[in-house]
């Protein structure tokens, strides 16, 4: 086995030569390359496809004896500094490509179809296997510098690929959000570095933790300096992960492709987060401030994460929020220090969040034939209803995705939440009393979205028929507040307009449709983005149209995450009972650090198990019952308004429940405010900074020279008048001076 | 050592070809587009070819010297020899020149003059990274002026006239300091002018002496570099220029700065060095933070692109301050990295300007549908400006930070301070250089002017890009290519401080 090591630098630039060969062809060659477009799918999907066989191996290989390899080659030599390329494959590093490749061949197929309509069809291509190749260095990297180069890169390919649609000003604010965000945390991860650096003079990963450990042993070094990088460190996690206070790019980064945000929510950018934290546990578990820290900063993300998602009418953004707030039980089970149970979490959520973006990708595909490319309409759930007619196999695969992430048990995302769950009793009755009220808030919001896009019946119509966006309109079938009832009757009045309509599809409007969406120039196509009017008119028209399932290529991937959502728990669950840690992921992971266990007998106890796993379970039904309650299709919506009254008797209650409601429908909608108070506090003083340096440069540092130019040209022109050759005024100024002489002598 | 004078050779050659274009007759205009890239390439040649057989890279002493007395009665030599720390700028002067002149093709107007003067210029430009004689320096450095003066004046946009008179006021003020410096040291202690580098390094003043001739240089060096506050010329030089002077002007003769501070101010001055290395350092750091903010501001694509320049140099000035030896290998390798990366962005923000005739960013955008391979381009390049790993921006500016970490001079608290300043500027160059691309490209917008057509780049844009990319990418894979020019002359220069 010991030649799979040492191919293994390999693993990265296997899928090289797709970016490459497209880039080039495209430049060079563009009609050519263009014309060949699926040519180039297939060799992307298969290179992959051997980085994963590659990978598997690698893995069955870590099973038997996990053993860690690291080969280095020295990169640049100086007289003081040499800088060192090289692999490094532990177990953590075989999970992280396993998970990697696998959802990454599976977006690839189904970004197949998904983009086939697309201009930029291989640009996606290439920008994808990017993508997946600089996940793939990441985690293959040995040393600090090399997880620097390859976090920018992950870094920059998200930028290229949420700002994929760059005729959209939205994307194109959005990917820059996204980079600079990004950039921020990078500045703290290169700081740490340095940092770290400087008091330790290694960069390679075990000789700093053997050097730091060491140190605070013999308690040789300032415990603020390590404590200050490692938080530097930790901030460039924070980042990719989008971690409380710099999050606010991963709602916006929807604006990219679909199949990008799976890309990115499962597999590649917010998992380098999780995996920098990971990676750097030995340095981080000598400190426990900042494990503190990360457990805190999970948790506090966690909860903004599950309250945001609460009311967003964007299904994608919607998505994003959920795994942003997965995103901080992962932090909080690595702050507690069970990093089994995070790389746990990780694995599930990946499958479960992949699933359920491509899901919402061909939610959205057959939505966008009914409503055109808009996201703001495609994308918007207010809209949606009642699919479950139209997309019956993508609903069956959403509903698994949504019972995974809600965490009911034959599930995968069960398995690892229950687990995280379960330690954060043993850490801190608070964390654990927030964490597990939280599980019940995802199945809240997951569950809203199952119901707002599958039950009932399809809303597009109503918008349509009330020709414009009203806000109240969203307010109502989200919350039921105060015009329920007229709106109710107009309603009653619509649904049987609607169904009157629906018979009478004419075929003419489907090909208009058709023939826009298949219309290759691109300025028609933005022209639908922008041009709302030049759509107003056939709004009644493109009501008639029902949406339809994907195709087959995207189904396909969509049934294969099904499986593995279904049978992915199995690596984490011990099967028998009297061998301890007889599951596949102990065994990868056992040398590892575990705090919780240290003391506890480290024993599969069932029945303690059981009891926390109905506990969690009846949290989560708690959860989906409340869905059910404000959700409930439309049609029954009468009686809903009816229970509502029940349960609340008194009017006061009602005033206050509808005043929490609504702070809290506002504060979600708005996305906790954060973004204004960034726009406020940070972008504001930063564009009074340029002003007053752009002023100060143009005035003061400009003025100076252009000052002493101006004085210096007057004087000249003063001196040539004085100057000017008239015997009669020298003769004057001479008798002058000469008077002037004498009457001072005198 | 070798009889045949390679370097005057290749000084020469590029003036002695460029006048010979004066004799052409007039019409012939693609007759001279072509004599000149010629010219300019088999210098390129000549030189690599004379690196390639007749320079050792592991010798740190300066080879392939010549000696020819030119003045008598004071001892003035034309004596040149290069080291490794000249070697690279000498290469990228080739490269860029040739670059350069194959951008101008379109330009038409006076076309012999305007090849003429950039030959000179090429000339000039050796001349000065090559000579071993300080008053040559000085000459090849004042030489060099002249046809950036012309080039400005004759060819630029509508302020070009106020742009050229402030480069020549800035400059030729500055070259009063240079000439006074180069007056005192040589006459300092002997009845005989030493004009000789090799006796200079030896030679050595009282503090106070060695203070004010460090300023002197300082000054000369700091507007050619530039260091703020002596930048302002830059941005509206760069901003009226055609963009071949401008890739000139960004690529190589901000490095001859860069190149006099090391060459002068630390291998001849290394006492007075290391007392104002700090506030090197200190106006360093400020300069990237402050030019990158002030870049921000800016409506000018140009100018904004200039600022970058300026913010870019605070890294060179942080390498030479630092007084390490990674540190001054980060700055030597800034040197070539940003010779290539200013370059190519000026270079395709004319080529852009062609095109668009539009010179504000916010009369730009959507420009990414009709010209696609610029927009390709301009994006690898963005990245590389915002360092970028994989690119040699980022390369040049890690070991700059690095060097200053393992700097044993300064102090602890300074050491983070500064650190954490120059970090900042890593916030602030993606947000500049990707409102840039937000601006220029992103969005969509209808372009019905009449007289607004476009094209995409051409072939020889599209070569100009490339070869330009491809030492940028190389760079930043392996730089043990720029360390193995000049990692033994830096710690020559660097056993002076111990």
């Amino acid at each position: 086995m010991e030649y799979t090591h040492q191919y293994s630098w390999i693993i990265p630039f296997i899928p090289l030569p797709v970016p490459m060969l497209i880039g080039m062809g495209l430049i060079l060659f563009p009609t050519a390359t263009k014309n060949l477009r699926r040519m180039w799918a297939f060799p992307s999907i298969f290179l992959l496809t051997i980085v994963m066989i590659f990978s598997v191996d690698l893995s069955t290989h870590q099973i038997n004896n996990s053993s860690i390899y690291e080969y280095v080659w020295s990169w640049t030599i100086n007289n003081d500094l040499s800088l060192e390329f090289g692999y490094f494959i532990d177990s953590l590093t075989s999970i992280m490509s396993i998970l990697i490749t696998t959802v990454g061949i599976l977006v690839l197929i189904y970004s197949d179809n998904y983009m086939s309509h697309d201009q930029g069809y291989l640009r996606f291509f290439a920008y994808m296997t990017l993508f997946n190749i600089s996940m793939l260095g990441l985690v293959t990297s040995s040393n600090f510098i090399q997880i620097y180069v390859f976090w920018e890169l992950v870094g920059m390919s998200s930028y290229l690929l949420i700002g994929f649609w760059f005729t959209r000003p939205i994307a194109a604010n959005a990917c820059q959000k996204a980079f600079v965000t990004n950039r921020v945390g990078d500045f703290g991860l290169l700081l740490g570095i340095l940092g770290l650096y400087w008091i330790t003079g290694s960069l390679e990963f075990r000789d700093l933790f053997q050097i730091i450990n060491n140190l605070i042993y013999k308690n040789e070094v300032n415990l603020f300096f390590v404590t200050l990088f490692a938080l530097l460190l930790f901030c460039g996690a924070v980042a990719k992960s989008a971690q409380f206070p710099l999050h606010v790019w991963l709602p916006d980064a929807m604006e990219g492709p679909t199949p990008i945000s799976a890309l990115i929510h499962a597999a590649t950018m917010v998992a380098a987060g999780i995996f920098l934290v990971a990676r750097l546990l030995p340095l981080f578990i000598v400190l426990p401030a900042i494990m503190n820290g990360i457990a805190f900063i999970g948790i506090i993300t966690v909860v903004l994460g599950a309250t945001l998602a609460i009311a967003q009418k964007d299904i994608k953004k919607n998505l994003a929020y959920s795994t942003m707030s997965q995103l901080g039980y992962m932090m909080l089970a690595l702050g507690m220090g069970s990093y089994r149970a995070a790389l746990f979490h990780l694995i599930t959520h990946a499958y479960s969040k992949a699933l359920l973006f491509l899901g919402s990708g061909s939610i959205i595909h057959s939505m966008e034939a009914v409503v055109g490319y808009s996201p703001a309409k495609s994308q918007n759930m207010v809209l949606m209803g009642g699919l479950t007619k139209h997309v019956p196999i993508t609903k069956t695969c959403f509903l698994v995705g949504t019972l995974s992430l809600c965490g009911l048990p034959p599930f995968a995302c069960f398995w690892s939440k229950d687990e995280i769950l379960n330690d954060s009793w043993l850490y801190s009755p608070i964390f654990a009393i927030i964490a597990c009220s939280t599980a019940g808030l995802t199945a809240f919001y997951m569950f809203r979205i199952y119901l707002l896009v599958f039950e009932g019946y399809l809303n597009v119509h109503f918008l349509n028929f009330n020709g414009k966006k009203n806000s109240s309109f969203y307010s109502i079938s989200l919350w039921g507040k105060k015009q329920v009832k007229q709106k109710l009757k107009n309603k009653k009045f619509l649904l049987a307009f609607l169904r009157m309509n629906n018979k009478e599809i004419t075929s003419f409007f489907i090909r208009k449709i058709y023939s826009h969406r298949i219309n290759k120039n691109v300025k028609n196509i933005t022209r639908l983005f922008f041009d709302t009017p030049h759509f107003g008119n056939k709004k009644t028209a493109t009501a008639c149209l029902s949406p339809n399932e994907s195709d087959n290529t995207m189904l396909f991937s969509m049934v294969v995450l099904v499986l593995f959502t279904l049978f992915v728990g199995g690596v984490g669950i011990s099967f028998s009972q009297k061998e301890i840690d007889s599951d596949i992921l102990s065994k990868l992971l056992i040398p590892f650090i575990d705090l919780l266990h240290k003391n506890s007998q480290h024993f599969v106890d069932w029945y303690e198990f059981l009891i926390n796993a109905t506990f969690s379970v009846v949290l989560t039904f708690f959860g989906i019952f409340f869905a059910y309650f404000f959700y409930k299709p439309v049609y029954s919506y009468l009686q809903n308004l009816n229970l509502l009254n029940l349960f609340e008797k008194s009017v006061l209650n009602k005033i206050i429940a509808n005043n929490f409601i609504n702070v809290l429908y506002n504060w979600s909608y708005n996305r906790g405010y954060i973004d204004v108070l960034y726009e406020i506090s940070l972008i504001a003083s930063v564009r009074k900074l340029v002003k007053l340096n752009y002023f100060f440069d143009k005035k003061i540092i400009d003025g100076i020279p252009n000052g002493i130019g101006i004085t210096s040209f007057f004087l000249g022109e003063a001196i040539k008048y004085v100057g000017g050759g008239r015997i009669s005024s020298y003769i004057f100024l001479y008798i002058l001076y000469v008077l002037i002489f004498i009457v001072i002598w005198y | 050592m070798n009889s045949f004078p390679w370097l005057t050779t290749v000084v020469v050659l590029p003036i002695v070809g460029g006048s010979l274009i004066l004799l052409f007759p007039h019409k012939g205009n693609k007759v001279i587009k072509w004599y000149t890239i010629c010219i300019c390439l088999m210098d390129l040649l000549l030189t690599a070819y004379v690196f390639c057989y007749h320079f050792e890279l592991d010798d740190p002493l300066i080879q392939l010297t010549e000696n020819y007395k030119w003045i008598n009665f004071f001892d003035f030599y034309w004596r040149f020899g290069i080291d490794g720390l000249s070697l690279g700028p000498i290469l990228l002067t080739g490269f860029i020149t040739t670059l350069a002149t194959l951008a101008a093709q379109p330009v038409t107007r006076e076309s012999q003059l305007f090849y003429f003067l950039m030959l000179a210029m090429y000339s000039g430009q050796i001349g000065t990274f090559s000579s071993r004689d300080i008053l040559l320096f000085f000459i090849m450095w004042e030489f060099e002026l002249i046809p950036v003066y012309l080039l400005l004046s004759m060819w630029g946009g509508k302020k070009r006239l106020y742009s050229a008179t402030k480069f020549i006021l800035y400059t030729a003020g500055s070259s009063v300091f240079l000439l006074l410096g180069i007056m005192g040291m040589s006459l300092y202690s002997s009845t005989e002018p030493t004009l000789n580098f090799e006796l200079l390094t030896n030679q050595s003043y009282p503090l106070a002496l060695e203070i004010i001739f460090y300023m002197g240089f300082l000054i000369a060096f700091a507007v050619k570099s530039p260091i703020i506050p002596l930048h302002t010329w830059l941005p509206d030089t760069h901003g009226e220029a055609h963009y071949s002077t401008c890739m000139l002007l960004a690529g190589i003769l901000l490095k001859m700065g860069a190149y006099g501070l090391v060459r002068i101010n630390m291998e001849l001055l290394s006492r007075a060095h290391s007392l104002f290395c700090p506030w090197l350092m200190l106006l360093g750091s400020i300069q990237i933070i402050y030019a990158a903010s002030t870049s921000l501001g800016q409506r000018n694509l140009k100018k904004r692109i200039a600022y970058s320049s300026v913010s870019h140099m605070g890294f060179l000035i942080l390498g030479i301050g630092s007084i390490s030896d990674t540190g001054l290998n980060g700055a030597i390798l800034q040197i070539i990295s940003h010779g290539f990366i200013g370059a190519a962005l000026f270079f395709l923000a004319g080529t852009s300007y062609d095109r668009l005739r539009l010179l504000y960013l916010d009369e730009m955008g959507g420009m990414a549908i009709p010209m696609p391979k610029i927009f390709t381009v301009f994006t690898l390049l963005s990245m590389a400006s915002l360092a970028l790993p994989g690119m040699s921006g980022f390369i040049a500016e890690l070991i700059v930070l690095l060097g200053i970490i393992t700097s044993q001079k300064y102090l602890l608290i300074t050491k983070i301070l500064i650190t954490f300043v120059t970090a900042i500027g890593m916030i602030l160059t993606p947000i500049y250089s990707l409102s840039i691309l937000r601006q220029m490209f992103y969005g969509y917008k209808l372009f019905n002017t009449p007289n607004s057509y476009f094209f995409d780049s051409g072939p020889r844009e599209l070569f100009i890009s490339i070869s330009i990319l491809i030492p940028i990418i190389s760079i930043g894979i392996y730089p043990d290519f720029i360390f193995s020019f000049s990692a033994d002359k830096v710690e020559a220069i660097l056993s002076n401080f111990l």
